[in-house]
């Protein structure tokens, strides 16, 4: 394959390693490269690569024989953790990391299995499946060639930048590779975090959408409504809302397009540095080379050739007209108009134009099936146009009406608590303030971290013992700095606290967990 | 029908007669100088004359004030008196002295517009109510002229003193300019309000359930407004007048139900021919005397064809909102059009417009008590009627039940208001809101008789109902009564969510978007929604497997008091 050159970039043993693979490909002796889809980092030697690769893929195999339906989840190394996602059948996403005695490197394994599903639910919503890729291009060329790109722009790692340029990755900070950490357990990565609205404003909203709906004629469109970075409404499926939700909060919010940052602020804010990943800015610029470059004369050569990244980093814009408009799926040669974007609904498996439009504080997605407009982008204008016209009068209304009532970034702080509530059926989740998070103590942040890996392992344990019952489940810990870290679960919700500056007896910890639950939780968690 | 009778009086020439409002006394202008007055308990007569000869008596009228009883116009100004029982006399209380070219009295605005000046277009008014006299400041009204040395003068019949929803308007014909002026008289200012424009040389006024008809008699046609928006547009286009006999049919866009005179059994049909002959008197408010058909007519609306003839939805639902005469029937084209415009599938924004429109009248009505005492009287009986028999059946007979019973106590309490109303009159005139009350001027006295008549038949109506429920003929006679077209959250779903939910085909997003918006109104207006809209909304989301959306309008509290329970 003549790749030797590009392995003797580095030695160093990376901190983390992200690999997808298929067990279908390369069953024949040396014929095992064929198996790799992705890997970073990409100039590790082969060698070390098929090392990985090939211990996961021994896993498997051995697991399976036990599970064939699931198979290993997670290895707990020495010095490393591996983190397993299959995510479509026999297509496997393995993330490595390192353990250190430092804190930081505190993983939870299920946190870490969030991150390969969000970016492998991503390039499915974008590109479709990668089996169906490698269906269509049996040699592989589109898959790596999609899968590259979009992996490493959703690690943010892909484009060179300035050493000074620190603010525009998602995982990477200064020259870290962020993952979350035990500083993250107050969050929900896959999880859609919503905007509380009064009922007037709900009604408001939901008109708002009728008449969007009913605008776009015959037509059957779904919609979609952000108020800042927080969901207030959708017609989507759970699982279309959490993947649509996560790419606006990462690319379309005004937050992201003001700043010309990427989101996750929140994940910056409180941590400080993980995994020593200083090679990936010094050996990116040569990595194509080796998923183009090798394969170039096979028959998806076209393809690889005009890949859309809809990941990349501060390439939407607002328009004159409000709508959001973006070059990255290039431009009709006709009109040299810019193409709209098309999405893949995991629900009704349509392929749909996506379109953005942002007033203020408000951003409204709406998704038109792409075999209903005719015309292709000109058609589409159309439709753009006379859903603006009926719906801007609401639209005006429903962002005012939002923006009296939104109570600020800590809105939905509540003093004395640090919590996390999530609600597994709907994939909602709410958290205390990421600014709140960061007053509390590592020891409290450790404990809980803990604590929820403990929570973590128990529902899965449920889930394959007795499926359709639904663990119930209570635990109040008092950690080393005499903090409460309390975790309950009951009928698919989850709720994580932490009471620190707390009496030390446990009926005042379950006293408050209680109250809150009584207060903000329709009293989901209370024990009568 | 009430039996005709009949007085007999002394020969002699009549310029104008008159009953007193107590019925006792006829009072018979003989010449400018006397007026000859009749007992007609005891057949005795006695004579008023003027005082001095150089002036002389223009009219007369009977009033309710309490200061006097009769009130004589001259050309130096007013006379009132008061009848002296036991003298058998008329006792001089008061003289107003100004210079009068001629006078405009009705009985139902106790209003008199006395017109001097070279033009006549100089006007003082007096309201003599039974709280009393207010003079009116005197006001000039616009004339335009034709040339420079050729002024116009006013005649009596350019002028009409009009009531529309308890307001008091002047409308002045202006000739040369075509236009017909309008001024609204406040307590101690008179506004002029704009003009509408008139195509005929000559024009009547008339006014039936608040609505404003403007007969182009050159024209033969009719055009109707309706004062209580801003706008001045008409209702519809203009309408011809037609003439209905017994029993009354729906066909026509306006009918004419002779008045039970003497003449009842002449055939209508011989005189189809002429509509707007030249002997014709039109009498407000709404009435019309013709002479040589030796006929008086009523003049009807015929709110369907009304409605049908216009296409903004929202325009005409509010017109027919604002219907009080025929409220059931109002607001049975009400429900039809609502439920029409959905099944039509019409743009979200207009049903969304149409549906406020229903809801913020329900809402006033809800407010100023016409819709409270139905729906009260309702709840008194909830079990009497057995909701297995077809829950569209059973809804209908149990509303209209609900309107007959809530109607009936209305009626006794408008004759309260009747009786005190006079003594509210000039606040009334003041405030747009008070319709209610001012309505009652049509009825009073004069209508008096009859209003008994419809109570009799109320009674009626409510002791049949106890013995048979369904009897069709009788519930139309229950419906009649209805004093507001208003139409309640509950109404809403039975006569037009549930229906047309049935008749729906395909997605039944469209109809969720119409329910959003009815709550929106609803919540607007803060008027309660019934959970079995709530239910419906449930069923239709469900349905449709939109389960995203249903989850948010939980989350988001949107069925608020199907939680609460």
């Amino acid at each position: 394959m003549g790749l030797a050159s590009a392995s003797t970039a580095t030695t160093a043993p990376e901190a983390m390693q992200l690999c997808i693979f298929d067990l279908r490909r390369g069953q024949n002796e040396g014929q095992e490269l064929d198996k790799i889809l992705f890997f970073y980092p990409a100039d590790l030697p082969f060698s070390a690569q098929f090392s990985v690769i090939g211990l996961s893929e021994g896993l498997i195999t051995f697991t399976r024989i036990f599970s064939p339906e699931a198979a290993c989840e997670a290895i707990e190394a020495d010095r490393h953790s591996h983190v397993f996602y299959e995510a479509e059948p026999d297509i496997w996403m393995v993330m490595v990391v390192e353990k250190s005695m430092e804190y930081e490197a505190k993983w939870r394994t299920d946190a870490l299995r969030r991150v390969l599903k969000e970016v492998h639910s991503l390039f499915v919503m974008f590109h479709g499946s990668v089996r169906a890729m490698l269906d269509k291009d049996p040699g592989g060329v589109l898959a790596r060639s999609h899968l590259y790109p979009f992996v490493m722009d959703y690690l943010g790692a892909f484009e060179k930048r300035s050493p000074f340029d620190e603010c525009c990755w998602d995982f990477l900070v200064g020259k870290k590779l962020l993952m979350p950490s035990f500083r993250d357990s107050l969050k929900d990565r896959g999880t859609v975090q919503m905007l509380t609205v009064g009922r007037e404003a709900a009604i408001e909203v939901q008109s708002l959408v009728r008449v969007l709906e009913a605008s776009a004629g015959n037509l059957p469109c779904h919609s979609l409504i952000l108020f800042q970075d927080l969901l207030v409404s959708t017609t989507l499926s759970p699982d279309d809302t959490v993947n649509l939700f996560a790419y606006a909060v990462l690319r379309l919010t005004p937050h992201v397009l003001s700043s010309g940052a990427s989101s996750w602020s929140y994940l910056r804010k409180g941590a400080t540095s993980n995994v020593s990943s200083s090679s990936i800015l010094s050996t990116s610029g040569a990595v194509p080379e080796q998923y183009h470059g090798s394969h170039n004369n096979s028959s998806a050569g076209d393809n690889s050739s005009h890949v859309i990244r809809p990941l990349k980093l501060d390439k939407w814009s607002k328009g004159k007209d409000g709508f959001l408009a973006t070059d990255i799926w290039g431009a009709e040669p006709s009109t040299g108009v810019s193409a709209t974007p098309t999405v893949f609904l995991h629900q009704s498996e349509e392929r749909m134009y996506l379109c953005a439009h942002q007033h203020k504080s408000l951003t409204l997605i709406f998704l038109i099936p792409v075999s209903s407009v005719l015309n292709g982008e000109q058609g589409l204008s159309t439709v753009k146009q006379q859903v603006l016209e009926n719906v801007s009068l609401k639209l005006l209304k429903v962002e005012e009406k939002l923006s009296k009532g939104w109570g600020g970034e800590n809105a939905y702080h509540v003093s004395g608590y640090r919590y996390l509530l999530v609600d597994g059926d709907r994939n909602v989740s709410r958290a205390s303030p990421p600014g709140k998070v960061t007053t509390l103590s590592k020891e409290s942040l450790l404990a809980l971290n803990k604590l929820r890996e403990e929570v973590d392992r128990e529902k899965s344990r449920a889930q394959w013992d007795s499926a359709g019952h639904e663990k119930e489940l209570e635990v109040s810990i008092r950690a080393k700095n005499n903090a409460w870290v309390i975790a309950r679960v009951t009928r698919g919700k989850e709720l994580y606290m932490v009471l620190e500056k707390a009496n030390e007896t446990l009926l005042y910890a379950s006293d408050a967990v209680e109250k809150f639950s009584n207060r903000y939780c329709s009293g989901a968690f209370s024990l009568n | 029908m009430v039996a005709p009778t009949s007085d007999s009086l002394t020969e002699g020439p009549i310029v104008s007669i008159r009953y007193s409002l107590d019925s006792k006394f006829i009072a018979v202008q003989r010449s400018d100088q006397e007026i000859q007055f009749w007992d007609r308990g005891s057949g005795e007569t006695f004579s008023q004359r003027c005082k001095s000869e150089s002036e002389s008596i223009l009219g007369f009228f009977w009033t309710d004030c309490p200061l006097c009883d009769i009130v004589f116009v001259k050309t130096s100004g007013l006379d009132l008196f008061a009848y002296n029982l036991e003298s058998k006399s008329l006792q001089l209380v008061e003289t107003r002295k100004l210079n009068v070219s001629w006078y405009v009295y009705t009985h139902e605005s106790r209003l008199v517009l006395l017109a001097s000046g070279m033009q006549c277009k100089t006007f003082t008014g007096f309201q003599l109510s039974s709280a009393g006299i207010i003079r009116l400041p005197k006001f000039e009204m616009a004339m335009a002229k034709s040339e420079a040395n050729n002024k116009p003068v006013l005649a009596a019949e350019d002028i009409f003193i009009v009531t529309v929803y308890g307001r008091i308007y002047c409308l002045q014909v202006d000739r040369i300019a075509m236009l017909l002026h309008s001024y609204r008289f406040y307590r101690d200012v008179v506004v002029q309000q704009g003009s509408l424009p008139i195509y005929s040389s000559k024009v009547a006024v008339s006014v039936v359930d608040n609505v404003l008809l403007v007969h182009q008699v050159d024209a033969k046609v009719v055009i109707l407004y309706d004062i209580y928006a801003d706008s001045r547009a008409p209702i519809s286009a203009p309408l011809p007048l037609l003439f209905r006999g017994f029993p009354r049919s729906n066909s026509s866009s306006l009918r004419s139900n002779r008045e039970d005179t003497e003449s009842s059994e002449v055939n209508i049909s011989d005189h189809e021919a002429i509509i707007y002959g030249d002997d014709w008197t039109f009498l407000v408010p709404d009435l019309i005397f013709s002479v040589s058909n030796k006929l008086l007519w009523k003049i009807h609306l015929d709110l369907e064809a009304i409605s049908a003839s216009s296409s903004e939805v929202p325009s005409v639902l509010e017109f027919l909102q604002r219907r009080k005469l025929e409220a059931s029937k109002a607001k049975q084209l009400c429900l039809s059009i609502a439920r029409t415009v959905i099944l039509e599938r019409r743009p979200v924004s207009t049903v969304a417009r149409a549906i406020d429109v229903l809801v913020s009248s329900y809402s006033h009505s809800i407010k100023t008590g016409n819709y409270l005492k139905g729906t009260k009287a309702g709840k008194t009986l909830p079990s009497g009627m057995p909701h297995t028999t077809g829950p569209k059946l059973s809804a209908d007979a149990s509303a209209s039940r609900v309107d007959a019973i809530g109607k009936s106590i209305k009626y006794e309490s408008s004759a309260g208001v009747d009786s005190e109303s006079p003594n509210r009159f000039l606040t009334f005139s003041n405030s747009d809101s008070e319709e209610d009350a001012s309505f009652h001027f049509f009825d009073s006295k004069i209508d008096r008789g009859k209003l008994t008549g419809a109570e009799t038949s109320v009674s009626e109506a409510r002791s049949s109902l106890v013995n048979n429920p369904l009897d069709a003929n009788l519930s139309e006679q229950q419906e009649s009564q209805l004093t507001s077209p208003a139409i309640s959250p509950d109404e809403m779903y039975s006569f037009v969510f549930a229906p047309v939910e049935e008749e729906m085909v395909g997605e039944p997003s469209y109809l969720v978007a119409i329910i959003v918006e009815f709550l929106r109104s609803a919540n607007l207006e803060k008027v309660e929604v019934r959970p079995n809209l709530y239910v419906l909304t449930i069923q239709l989301l469900a349905h449709s497997e939109r389960y995203a959306e249903l989850g948010l309008f939980v989350l988001n509290k949107v069925f608020l008091n199907l939680l609460k329970k």
